[in-house]
């Protein structure tokens, strides 16, 4: 599904990703931890395109296809998802236009008609249920006046909508209680299937309690610098991670 | 502005005045207006609320009324429901039959002649009216819209098409609105042209809300791509009168628009609210005026602009405090958008206060879209044209959103996301 080697990448001028390799096979669950400023999200907009993050060298490969000639836009088309650590609020784009764009944007690529209006709203208020959301919310903004979990939750209702290939959620575990984690968990995990890979960006090994994965990185200093089944997580928690920044000094 | 135009406009003036219908002005009213103009002269780029104007087409202007109309009629937009519509061709009025009932008085002064409670002075020691001094010299016909006291709410549209070029003449809306106390009253009031058109329109609105009265006010300006459109609207509060002011301005090659509303009864309220999207090489200036002569009187100001390509944006939004007005609130909020490397914008808040104990709060920015923004709309596969028209949409909706009637709103936004080249799959969102 997703194979990154060698990645080296710069945000204004300042190398981040310096050679990092990584690769989830399509039905995979991979987290990856690390300490702040290790470069997690620069690799989740790096892998989304975000302008300003230059790739220096190395290759990504996503489905056989190199990502990296994709614009932004027909990488979310061609099934990558970004889930945003902090999604920002855009007053006056509805949360339905959004959805309704978004939708239409993947099915046009993949040569099918638009969505019809019933059959989008039924699937819509279905995942909002799932998602615990208030429908009023449906009508406001995007993220406009949410609070932190809510946004939080807003990401993964768009990608429960999206239904992507590859979703790379970036620390959507920080700022939630224990039920809205749960209720994020639970949405991730109805999301799980043999033909779709998820990344998870997180700090802390509470979200990997609700959401195992098949597979834990330790990105240190904008390299991958161990990898391990679930265990490692629990061993980071335990130990943190200055073991692991000494070691890779 | 060079005494060779106002030369040409005495000059016209001397050739048609005996032609002018008395009954709309008087002669004697009409002569003066010719004399102080002349003696002030016309606004100039080099006065302070007048840089950011495109003020050359006058320098080659006829300011005679338009005798022969354009060969064409636009397609007029459908009439949303609850409004009476008024169309007004060049100036004169085409069709909308006159109301006189126990609540309201409709009436064109061309036909029906002046009655006593006709007031058109412009607000006093206000140098920016200028112009409206230009409309009341050469103004064929005028529209008079009265409400009674405590009249159920109302809705009128008022339509202006200029169908002639600018070297047949100028075209001169004029209308007057007055409410009685306690009434309530809709006035939709759009410019618009035959698309060819390269008219020169030059508008006087003349507003007095009541006591405890009510004015919502849209004004649309969607003047074809190569007009000139100027407007002068004076307003009168008086206590508790609650006066809604929104505008918004997409056509028109030169547009500008002059507003003074002075709040002279305790208690009144004015909203302001305006956008403007501009592209190419138009200009939309405005210059709004709100003076607080009365204690505990409320101003709030949104303004939403947009510029792209080599087009020029410009709101001046000047908030005065006399010394009666303690008590005052006044709020701005305006906001500017560069939509491209050659585009201008200039949005400014002022603020002159002449007593203590007021609230006046202001934001002004102008910027580029916001890159947060774009980004996530891509990354959800939505493509950056459309990301971009999203956003464009998003800003003018600050004030787009305020308007209450929904078929309206639809109306506008369908001509707001039409006025966005390409924005076919913005509307297909709508
Ligand atoms: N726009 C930026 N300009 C300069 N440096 C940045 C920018 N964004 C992130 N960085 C730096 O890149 C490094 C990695 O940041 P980030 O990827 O956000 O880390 P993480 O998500 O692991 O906390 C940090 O040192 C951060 O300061
Ligand atoms: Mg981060």
């Amino acid at each position: 599904m997703l194979k990154i080697e060698n990645l080296h990448a710069t945000v204004d001028g300042k190398e981040i990703l310096k050679g990092l390799d990584l690769e989830v096979p399509a039905g995979e669950v991979h987290a990856v931890m690390g300490p702040n400023g290790s470069g997690k999200s620069t690799l989740a907009y790096v892998l989304a395109g975000r302008p300003g993050y230059a790739v220096t060298a190395g290759r990504i490969s996503f489905q056989g296809h190199d990502l990296l000639a994709l614009a932004p836009e027909e990488r979310a088309r061609a099934g990558v998802f970004l889930g945003f650590q902090y999604p920002v609020e855009i007053p006056g784009v509805n949360n339905v236009y959004l959805l309704k764009a978004a939708i239409n944007a993947a099915r046009k690529q993949r040569g099918e008609p638009e969505v019809d209006a019933f059959e989008f709203l039924t699937l819509v208020r279905e995942k909002m249920r799932l998602m615990r959301m208030d429908e009023s919310m449906l009508s406001r903004g995007v993220n406009e006046g949410f609070s932190g979990g809510e946004k939080k939750r807003n990401e993964i209702l768009q990608m429960l909508v999206l239904e992507p290939r590859l979703a790379v959620l970036d620390e959507t575990d920080s700022g939630l209680d224990i039920d809205a984690l749960k209720i994020v968990a639970h949405g991730v995990n109805t999301l799980r299937a043999p033909e779709r890979s998820l990344v998870l960006v997180t700090h802390y090994q509470r979200l990997l309690e609700h959401i195992v994965p098949d597979r834990v990185h330790v990105l240190v200093n904008g390299r991958i610098v161990r990898s391990g089944d679930r265990t490692l997580a629990l061993e980071l928690e335990r130990r943190g991670y200055d073991w692991l920044i000494s070691e890779a000094a | 502005m060079s005494p060779a135009v106002t030369e040409q406009i005495r000059k016209e003036y001397g050739a048609v005045h005996a032609a002018l219908p008395a009954s709309v002005i008087d002669p004697g009213r009409r002569d003066e207006a010719i004399e102080k103009l002349c003696a002030q002269g016309l606004p100039a780029t080099r006065e302070e609320n007048w840089r950011y104007t495109n003020l050359r087409v006058l320098e080659h202007a006829r300011f005679a009324p338009v005798e022969t109309h354009g060969p064409a009629m636009p397609s007029l937009p459908q009439v949303p429901p609850g409004f009476v519509r008024y169309v007004f061709v060049d100036g004169l009025l085409r069709s909308g039959a006159p109301a006189s009932g126990p609540d309201l008085t409709v009436r064109s002064l061309r036909s029906s002649g002046p009655s006593s409670s006709d007031a058109w002075l412009p607000c006093p020691d206000f140098p920016e009216a200028r112009l409206a001094l230009l409309n009341e010299a050469f103004a064929t016909d005028a529209l008079s819209i009265e409400v009674r006291a405590n009249a159920a709410p109302a809705g009128i549209e008022l339509i202006f098409v200029a169908t002639a070029g600018a070297q047949a003449g100028a075209s001169y809306p004029r209308v007057r609105v007055a409410l009685e106390a306690g009434a309530e009253l809709t006035v939709l009031e759009r410019h618009v042209g035959a698309p060819e058109a390269a008219s020169l329109v030059n508008s006087a609105v003349r507003v007095d809300v009541g006591e405890n009265a009510r004015l919502t006010h849209y004004r649309l300006q969607q003047c074809a791509a190569r007009a000139a459109w100027f407007d002068t609207l004076t307003a009168q509060l008086s206590a508790h009168a609650r006066y809604h002011l929104l505008a918004v301005g997409t056509g028109a090659l030169t547009a500008r628009s002059t507003a003074h509303v002075r709040l002279a009864g305790a208690g009144a309220e004015l909203a302001l609210s305006a956008a403007a999207l501009a592209d190419h090489q138009q200009s939309h200036d405005m210059y709004a005026l709100s003076e607080h002569v009365a204690p505990n009187t409320r101003t709030i100001e949104t303004f939403r602009g947009i510029a792209s390509g080599r087009a020029r944006v410009a709101f001046n939004g000047k908030i005065v405090v006399r010394e009666r007005a303690c008590g005052t609130d006044s709020r701005q909020s305006l906001r500017g958008l560069l939509d491209g490397p050659q585009a201008e914008i200039d949005v400014r808040p002022q603020l002159e206060i002449y007593t203590d104990e007021v609230r006046c709060s202001h934001g002004a920015t102008a910027g580029k879209l916001d890159e947060n923004m774009l980004f996530y709309l891509l990354s959800r596969g939505i493509a950056p044209q459309t990301a971009h028209h999203l956003l464009k949409w998003a800003f003018l909706e600050d004030v787009v959103a305020k308007i209450e009637r929904t078929e309206l709103r639809r109306q506008i936004e369908r001509d707001l996301a039409e006025q966005m080249s390409g924005a076919a799959a913005l509307m297909e969102l709508l």
